[in-house]
């Protein structure tokens, strides 16, 4: 007998349930009508929120009005780090005007040497400060990962409340999961030495969140 | 027993003893207790100015897992169709050995030569490492808690904290000695120029590596993806960097829909570190598409029972309800008495008092069920609920049952219910005991040295009973 149906087997021995299309059905059914679990009470005012909870895990948060102001500010922020005015970029963010600030981007995959990785998001989580990015052709994972800075684009239209929310819009717009989602709070860390926080563990060790549009 | 072949949890009583004696450890504990019990007191204030009810939440969440647990097969097969359908391969392995061969054969039909892992306990489980190592693959742990544990040549000695028995001497010399260069004098202002060394080393590992090996916080039945969390951004790399994806997980892990994923979220890491949120949770799905830069070309699910499977239905499905965050030990009196490594098995804590039994076999540990002071302080924090301590006080029944205690203890529990059976004869005896224990009192009211077993006053005296027993009372009571 195969691995499988060994531990299948198991399971169904210990649980003595019958009725393996009912169950079934019940199983997918749950799956259809997700239900949702205590939702946080929150202020309206979601950048708030979000800028708020960001600061607190360690990023910095500047607010601008619009997408045509990204490129300056990112060049002022990496002129204020003592960063070089160079960096690794994902696609969605590749069509700013990027020569007029000065900074020179390269869009594709991070490598080790990347100083700086400037990307998107997907949309971002008021509750928890969160970003949420989706790894695809145009936004590699590497990107948000390999630099020691990652400074990412928020519009303040995509926030949202929570990560349920976060999965609605998801579901909405793709309809699937792409290979990784990946949720980002703040730079890496790690407590592993005598439980002391170090900032910049093995992910980026400054995360800077440029806010974009209204209510600033 | 393969399972049981590498657990010394028999020998609890002599490793309890040497860690109660080992100075550094307790220092270390000491230090370390209020930090873990604060940080997850803040995160519960966090939820309540938020405007949850905490009881709801944990409620919320138990009744998620209950229902994986309640119907495992069913939600076994939607997970591997979907994972399936995803492009991901999914596999299976009864126990410990099975999974180290699968991994070994991925390896080296894939060419690897290293693998990075991101910390997996059910890779412990395996003794995956030893495996991997002797079919001439090397594994490289990075985590850094489970850096510096492999460095040692360790095992892991808190779930979460790995290297939490650890001074920054040790880690200091193990360093050096690795890395090559001479040790230095350091102290805690150093501790971010050590994990800055070790991110550079293990930078390199992450970028040469083939294989990536990972453990699963959750699998999510909806979509076939493997959910991963971690503050060092190591998951993300082990799962980004190298061609090839192996995650390791039990069966248990499934949660039904995201929704469920993001209440289980709300308190794995509070639970856990205190965190409103870890630094990152990544949602895995699938191989690398064709017009992908990076990400994993291959990624294979391993579904792992190594007795989990027998607790189905059984008197301990409520084990399999665990999240794995840590809260049980972190809170447990017997734990920061002794350590992880007193445990002698891969889980410690109340959460290893109970599954190490379940796991390598009743007989195989029976200390653990015992190592408990039944304050029950692990099953308040528990995020999904497990009566942790009526779990050890049924195995302790079982040991019973099963003719697994001492002779000595039966006949002493057996005389016991004999006398409790015959209250006139009760109450006399229990008369006679207390004169006994008064009698034996000095001139302070103190019991120096107790005649019968002189061992419960070696360290501490006995405070004798204050008067008549209580039947005594009552009956003077009556007749007043």
């Amino acid at each position: 007998m195969s691995a499988r149906e060994e531990i299948l087997q198991r399971v169904r021995g210990g649980l003595g349930k019958g009725d393996l299309a009912g169950r079934r059905a019940a199983a997918e059914s749950l799956v259809r009508n997700p239900v949702h679990g205590p939702q946080p009470r929150l202020d309206a005012d979601l950048t708030r929120r979000f800028a708020s909870k960001a600061r607190y895990l360690a990023s910095s948060v500047e607010h601008v009005d619009c997408l045509a102001q990204v490129p300056t500010a990112v060049a002022r922020y990496l002129a204020d780090q003592g960063l070089p005015l160079l960096a690794v970029a994902t696609g969605d963010v590749a069509g700013f005007d990027w020569p007029g600030s000065g900074v020179e981007i390269a869009v594709r995959v991070a490598v080790d040497a990347d100083k700086t990785g400037i990307s998107g998001c997907f949309c971002a989580i008021a509750e928890t400060g969160t970003l949420m990015l989706l790894a695809g052709p145009q936004t590699p994972g590497s990107v948000s990962l390999l630099p020691e800075t990652h400074i990412a684009i928020v519009p303040v239209g995509r926030i949202v409340a929570t990560m349920e929310d976060a999965f609605a819009l998801l579901r909405a717009e793709h309809g699937k999961l792409p290979r990784a989602v990946n949720f980002i709070s703040g730079p890496s860390r790690t407590g592993d030495i005598e439980q002391t926080i170090v900032l910049g563990a093995h992910g980026p060790c400054r995360v800077h969140l440029i806010l974009v549009g209204e209510n600033s | 027993m393969s399972i049981a072949g590498h657990s010394q949890a028999m020998f609890f009583q002599a490793r309890a003893t040497a860690q109660v004696r080992n100075a550094g450890l307790q220092k270390t504990l000491k230090k370390v207790r209020p930090l873990f019990v604060a940080k997850r007191a803040k995160g519960v204030v966090g939820l309540v100015e938020d405007g949850f009810d905490i009881e709801e939440l944990r409620g919320a969440c138990a009744a998620i897992r209950r229902r994986v647990v309640d119907d495992l097969d069913v939600w076994l097969e939607i997970f591997e169709e979907r994972a399936s359908a995803s492009g991901a391969e999914v596999l299976w392995a009864r126990d410990g050995g099975e999974v180290a061969r699968l991994v070994v054969d991925i390896a080296q039909r894939h060419g690897v030569t290293k693998a990075v892992k991101s910390k997996s306990m059910l890779s412990e489980e395996a003794r995956l490492n030893e495996a991997l190592s002797a079919a001439g693959i090397c594994p490289v742990e990075t985590d850094l808690g489970e850096y510096i544990v492999q460095l040692a040549g360790e095992t892991p000695s808190h779930i979460i904290a790995p290297a939490v028995h650890k001074t920054i001497g040790e880690v200091e010399s193990l360093f050096a000695e690795a890395h090559q260069r001479p040790l230095q004098e350091r102290s805690s202002a150093d501790i971010p120029a050590m994990a800055a060394e070790a991110r550079a080393v293990l930078r390199q590992h992450f970028l040469s590596a083939e294989m990536g090996i990972s453990g699963a916080n959750f699998l999510i039945a909806e979509s076939g993806s493997a959910a991963l969390v971690t503050n060092e951004g190591n998951g993300r790399m082990v799962t980004t960097m190298p061609r090839v994806h192996v995650v390791i997980t039990g069966i248990e892990k499934i949660v039904p829909t995201l929704e469920d994923f993001s209440t289980l979220m709300r308190l794995l890491p509070r639970s856990a570190t205190g965190q409103s949120i870890s630094n990152y949770v990544s949602l895995l799905t699938g191989a690398r598409g064709a017009n992908e830069s990076d990400g994993p070309e291959k990624t294979v699910f391993i579904l792992v029972d190594n007795g989990r499977a027998a607790l189905a239905g059984s008197d301990f499905a409520e084990m399999l309800r665990c999240i794995r965050c840590g809260a049980c030990m972190n809170h447990c009196p017997v734990y920061f008495s002794l350590g992880g490594h007193a445990y002698g098995w891969v889980y410690p804590g109340p959460m290893g008092s109970v599954l190490t039994p379940l796991y390598t076999g009743v007989e195989n540990a029976l200390d653990l069920p015992h190592a408990s002071t039944g304050c029950n302080q692990c099953g308040s924090v528990c995020p999904v609920n497990i009566p942790l301590p009526a779990l050890m006080h049924r195995l302790r029944e079982i040991q019973n049952e099963r003719g697994l205690r001492p002779w000595g203890e039966r006949l002493a529990l057996r005389a016991w219910a004999w006398l409790a059976g015959r209250p006139g004869l009760y109450r006399w005896v229990s008369r006679r005991i207390a004169r006994y224990l008064r009698w034996l009192a000095d001139d302070s009211g103190r019991i120096r040295v107790f005649g019968l077993a002189p061992g419960w006053t070696e360290g501490r005296d006995l405070t004798p009973p204050p008067g008549p027993t209580f039947h005594e009372l009552y009956a003077a009571r009556k007749r007043a």
